[in-house]
């Protein structure tokens, strides 16, 4: 892939329940040029891995072994300002109006080519660089300021 | 009658004197009182055989007490103040209270009570005529309670239907969250099966059918998210889906482009078309350019007469030109999802190139109009 080339290799925490879809995950992550930090399963465990790795990127799962507790660790990851937190979930729904801190969030099911656009977005965004959220459908960016939610594919 | 016209003289010309009232009013079947507001505290001194059947007194009983006696506990005070104003205002009055027998029962009691007034205007007696309204009453307060009971089992149900609506959309909510995830799964297994396969046929096969699995993923992320459980816009799901092609072309020389209206289609229909145009342009892509051919792969779809017509065009070698494929797994697949929407599929050699076309029939869902699915919609959300 081109944009592992040129940007820098991410750190990136995966919190998900579903060890299949966290074992995907970052075979993904490791063929796109990224380093996994860690997998966590449960919200604690996710919040103790934040601290201890403080990662460039977290995925979080809304639903994890703990219950919906994905909300809360979006809002304890994104308490550190270095870490970018994206939500990855099948239930957006859950999703409060303020994206407890996170830059935005995956649709489950999702393609690679989302996952790695949404990585090029963030990596962008970190470099300075003007950063294009087009032809992305399925990674939708939370309301900032009152400016309502852009999906990818609006551009 | 006024003051002005002294009662008895129009019926004394007649010959009617004034016994022939008195013995009128006493058989009359319409309880009747007269009192004399010229004594002190206004007592009865007359009263009909009717007033004393309502009431259950004796003439000896009520002979000299004012009608207030007849007043209980249930008697509104506010009705007793009006009549007292009237009365003390001279003015007639109709009005309904409760009064109580001398056996103690009560019923309720509408009186018209006027004054009467001698050749000088001076209000000589009262004179008022009883109805027993007891039956009335209790029918409106029978009523009252027939409608608070209606309204009551109204709200339950409606209570109950609210609930009931509630549970449906918590677990639709729960389903749909399953199946997406479910799909991921699906999706990361045959992913992480194909990273562990070395390069080949087998590799090759299951990366095929976990694309085939996100395409299907694609109509499940946009059926669910829009609102509209039952249907999707076909043209929102190819800008997706030829972005995702677009993205799996590892080479500058086959361009892709779409052309497809809005269209809606039915939640049934959608997966199968997904999944038919998913096969016909990865086909495209894998085996009409071979040997670095260049060439363009377009697609269209329009709302025809007979339904849905699809297009999916390429410049390259050919049907005659390829590789015979045994297995032919992706043409049959097209074959059986045509099939399965009733539709029509004719492949032609157009030289260059291949061009397949596809003509399905709309369902009864796919077909309904904007204002039937904004009704609906009503009722699904909320």
């Amino acid at each position: 892939m081109d944009d592992a080339m040129t940007s820098p290799a991410l750190r990136v925490l995966v919190v998900e329940d579903e060890v299949l879809i966290a074992l995907e995950l970052e075979c993904l992550l490791d063929e796109l040029g990224h380093d996994v930090v860690g997998v966590a399963g449960s919200s604690a465990e996710a919040i103790a891995l934040g601290l201890s790795t403080a990662p460039d990127v977290a995925f979080v799962d809304i639903h994890l072994v703990d219950g919906p507790t994905g909300v809360e660790v979006a809002r304890a990851l994104s308490a550190d300002p270095h870490t970018t937190v994206v939500f990855m979930t099948a239930n957006a729904k859950r999703i409060p109006d303020d994206f407890a801190g996170a830059m935005g969030v995956i649709a489950k099911p999702y393609s690679e080519r989302v996952v790695a656009g949404a990585l090029r977005y963030v990596a962008d965004l970190r470099a300075g660089r003007a950063a294009t959220i087009e032809g992305l459908d399925g990674f939708r960016l939370a309301i900032r300021d009152g400016v309502e939610p852009r999906y990818l594919s609006e551009g | 009658m006024t003051h002005r016209d002294p009662p008895a003289a129009g019926p004394l010309k007649l010959g009617i004197d004034a016994g022939a009232f008195v013995a009128a009013f006493t058989a009359s079947p319409t309880p009747m009182v007269l009192t004399d507001p010229r004594l002190a505290d206004n007592p009865i001194i007359w009263a009909n055989d009717a007033f004393l059947a309502l009431t259950g007194y004796a003439w000896e009983d009520l002979d000299g007490r004012n009608c207030r006696m007849l007043q209980g506990a249930d008697t509104d005070p506010r009705a007793v103040r009006r009549l007292g104003e009237a009365v003390r205002a001279g003015r007639p009055i109709e009005i309904e209270l409760v009064n109580y027998r001398k056996d103690g029962t009560s019923f309720w009691n509408g009186m018209t009570v006027a004054p009467v007034r001698d050749a000088t205007g001076r209000i000589v007696h009262f004179y008022s005529a009883q109805a027993d309204m007891t039956g009335k009453y209790r029918h409106e307060v029978a009523m009252r309670d027939a409608n608070d009971e209606l309204e009551r089992r109204v709200a339950e149900q409606t209570a109950d239907l609210r609930a009931a609506l509630e549970q449906k959309t918590a677990l639709l909510h729960e389903v749909d969250h399953r199946v997406k995830n479910n799909l991921q799964v699906i999706s990361s297994l045959m992913l992480l099966k194909a990273r562990r396969t070395p390069r080949g046929e087998v590799r090759d096969a299951l990366q095929g059918m976990a694309e085939r699995v996100g395409a299907l993923s694609t109509v499940h992320r946009m059926l669910y998210s829009t609102g509209d459980v039952t249907r999707f816009d076909l043209r929102e799901f190819a800008e997706d889906f030829v972005s995702e092609l677009v993205a799996g072309i590892d080479n500058e020389r086959t361009a892709v482009s779409a052309e497809i209206d809005s269209i809606a289609v039915s939640a049934a229909m959608a997966a199968p078309l997904a999944l038919m145009l998913h096969e016909l342009a990865t086909n495209a892509v894998r085996h009409a350019f071979p040997d670095s051919r260049a060439g363009r792969i377009t697609i269209t779809a329009q709302r025809s007469d007979e339904g849905l017509r699809m297009l999916i065009q390429d410049d390259g070698i050919g049907l005659a030109g390829g590789k015979p494929n045994p297995a032919g797994f992706g043409r049959s697949l097209v074959e059986m999802v045509v099939r399965q929407l009733r539709g029509v599929i004719v492949w032609s050699d157009v030289a260059p190139g291949t061009r397949v076309e596809i003509t399905v029939p709309l369902d009864a869902v796919s077909l309904r109009t904007g204002a039937e699915r904004a009704a609906e919609a009503e009722w699904t959300t909320r």
